[in-house]
């Protein structure tokens, strides 16, 4: 197997004094898609959110190797240079800052940091367009302000059409099919899968399977109580579709 | 009522503020030229400034405005210096805008070889001698102390842009810019009113903007208030409007180590239309007040204000804005839109009021004050962007709703690079690339 591009060991994780993830285990070599699933509160969004660098989240042990380096003692911005992306569960809006602008920050950051020039403004708005077509939005989309006014399902597309563009190589999604009609869900998927290669990885962070119908992953795991309570193949996700999360919950406890 | 008048913290007395009133009378009477304002005019406003005397302490208008310098700052204005004052003042000039025709004035006076000629400018026109309340006290000073006019009438379409640069001469004396705007009915004027100064001049600057918007008649006015870092500014702006006028006025309050903005806009036509936009930007231990009175006197009048303001450090910026809509004013249509945002410390108190003494009014007002949004830094961090680009574009995103609907769209540019500028950091002009 490949050196794993993302591996976590014993990972505790406070927020506000009260654990939220109670050793955490889990790697993720280059060229695979892990689903994370769980119910709600089991710690799902905790994880996405502290190996994304959101402030708030104190590690109190454990160890997140990052293609050779210490992950956690990276501010989120380097994180995000290397090639880490995080999609929001709820992305903010911020109206005065323009989709377009925002992209090509994010994009010229990351040139920077490879030691890359930055992408010319025609270079980069061909691009943007192709990316956006692959994810059927209109390119009206890239003059308004930074998910101003965008309905739910919006929001997403815009997610993975950032991630598209950034080509990072870990994408965590945090419940990016949360919200989304059966269309909508398709696009996305089909957004994801274009990502996938030898390369990259994928975490994907569910509630639900419908999304893993779409975009088939390697391995599944439980989060239960902040921990992984049970890990295998696509088809588990199919059994917790029949079963629920409280028989595994209950064996957690 | 009988309590003891106490004077604003730190500023000096009454009768000290009277004596250096009448001394600085001595030292600019053979300064003073009365075709520009008579005799009369000048020592009528000298009278009511003496009455007026300074803002008190329970006075709440002026509980921001920061006027300690008083008791140091010269009063009398600069004496003239044929010749050495063009040269001075060259230097401060910002590049030309487009298509604009240009008066500079230095130090108070006009400076023809530093000007395009502007048949509008009419030194000889009958002054529009504005009446005063207590609360634009210190535009008296100007009516009294104003060693040039820029005295305009307007008829048809005009693109102006008036300079007033500061250098405070040898002695760090006062300047009193001053303009007077009268647009006859029908008439169109894109106005950019720039105030600029050299850089370590520490002195006043009493400004008295006097403007009058004939029927139906468009006023595009920007006023780009952009002082050194050591000037004291004491800014008076009285706006008319008559039937079905239009005035989109937006003021950038960009320099000054303290400033006051006094300004009334009188709403006295049917129809009148009043668009009014500022932008306040300060750190250091600066200080940036504005009052503002909005008054609604005829039927259908509309009024809309956005402003909004950034401090950081230690700086205290303050906007009171009152909108009144008395029993004339049947039918109008009044919009408030103040926020500040706390980028780093600083102070901002944000004060809107509205008075409505008739029906059928449609009125909304909002302030909101606070730091800048978590979830917006992290989001922008995890695309990448560092700390101090990320507080930049937020801060930049904050203000821009006060100057998007800016028109003429090469004046909305320039002002937008001024503010990006303003701004410290180089990426909001990255967003306008």
């Amino acid at each position: 197997m490949n050196m794993p591009l993302l591996s976590i060991r014993n990972l505790h994780v406070n927020v506000a004094d009260r654990e939220v993830l109670r050793g955490i285990d889990l790697e993720l070599p280059a060229g695979q898609v892990h689903a994370i699933m769980g119910p709600n509160g089991s710690g799902k969004s905790s994880l996405s959110h502290v190996l994304a660098g959101k402030p708030g989240y104190a590690v109190t042990a454990g160890t997140v190797d990052w293609q050779g380096q210490d992950l956690l003692s990276l501010p989120p911005e380097e994180r995000a240079r290397d090639g880490l992306f995080l999609g929001f569960q709820y992305p903010v809006e911020i109206p005065g800052v323009n989709n377009a602008y925002l992209l090509r920050a994010a994009l010229n950051a990351a040139r920077r940091a490879r030691g890359e020039s930055e992408l010319d403004a025609f270079d980069f708005l061909s691009l943007v367009k192709e990316r956006m077509a692959l994810m059927k939005m209109d390119e009206a989309f890239l003059s308004r302000g930074v998910n101003e006014g965008f309905s739910g399902g919006e929001k997403k597309r815009n997610e993975i059409l950032q991630m598209l563009v950034l080509q990072p190589r870990l994408a965590i999604l945090d419940e990016t099919d949360s919200g989304l009609d059966i269309d909508a869900l398709k696009v996305v998927a089909g957004g994801i899968n274009s990502l996938r290669s030898p390369e990259r990885a994928i975490l994907l962070v569910t509630h639900y399977q419908r999304l893993l119908d779409h975009v088939r992953p390697d391995r599944v795991h439980v989060l239960a109580r902040g921990r992984i309570v049970k890990s295998g193949g696509p088809e588990l996700a199919h059994e917790l579709e029949q079963r629920g999360y409280d028989w595994l919950a209950e064996e957690a406890a | 009522m009988n309590a003891v008048a106490k004077p604003v913290p730190g500023s000096m007395s009454n009768a000290a503020y009277e004596q250096r009133l009448r001394d600085a009378v001595m030292d600019a009477a053979p300064l003073l030229n009365a075709r520009l304002l008579p005799v009369g005019v000048r020592s009528a406003a000298l009278n009511k400034a003496l009455a007026a005397g300074l803002p008190q302490l329970r006075d709440d208008l002026w509980r921001y405005a920061d006027l300690r310098f008083l008791a140091s700052a010269a009063l009398a204005p600069v004496p003239a210096q044929p010749g050495a004052l063009a040269a001075a003042i060259q230097p401060l000039l910002p590049p030309r805008l487009t298509g604009y025709t240009r008066l500079v004035f230095g130090d108070g006076r006009l400076l023809e070889t530093l000007s395009d000629s502007c048949p509008a400018l009419d030194a000889a026109a009958t002054p529009l001698v504005p009446e005063r309340t207590r609360h634009e006290r210190f535009g008296w000073l100007n009516d009294a102390f104003a060693t040039g006019v820029a005295r305009l009438e307007a008829a048809g379409t005009l693109q102006l842009e008036v300079i007033f640069a500061a250098t405070h001469g040898a002695s760090r004396q006062a300047v009193y810019p001053r303009l007077e705007l009268n647009l006859a009915a029908h008439a169109d004027v894109v106005l950019v009113e720039r105030h600029v100064g050299s850089t370590g001049a520490q002195g006043l600057v009493n400004a008295a903007v006097q403007l009058h918007c004939g029927p139906a008649s468009r006023l595009r006015h920007l006023r780009w208030q952009a002082l050194g870092e050591d000037a004291q500014l004491l800014d008076t702006v009285q706006l008319a409007l008559d039937r079905d006028a239009h005035c989109q006025l937006t003021q950038l309050q960009l320099g000054a180590r303290t400033a006051r903005t006094s300004l009334r806009a009188s709403l006295y036509g049917t129809g009148a239309s009043l668009t009014l936009h500022g932008v306040a930007i300060a750190g250091g231990r600066r200080t940036l007040d504005q009052s503002l009175l909005v008054d609604h006197l005829a039927p259908h009048a509309q009024s809309s204000q956005v402003f909004r303001a950034v401090a950081r450090d230690a700086a205290r910026l303050a906007c009171r804005s009152r909108v009144e809509a008395g029993r004339t004013a049947r039918g109008s249509l009044a919009l408030q839109s103040l926020k500040g945002l706390l980028a780093g410390g600083g102070e901002i108190d944000l004060r809107p009021q509205l008075e409505i003494l008739t029906d059928e009014v449609r009125a909304s007002h909002g302030a909101t004050t606070g730091a800048l949004d978590e979830n917006m830094r992290f989001y922008l961090a995890a695309r990448g962007l560092d700390p101090d680009t990320a507080r930049a574009l937020l801060e930049w995103a904050f203000l821009e709703d006060a100057l998007r609907g800016l028109d003429p769209p090469g004046l909305r540019a320039a002002a937008e690079r001024a503010v990006a500028a303003a701004l410290g950091s180089d990426v909001a002009l990255q967003v306008l690339a």
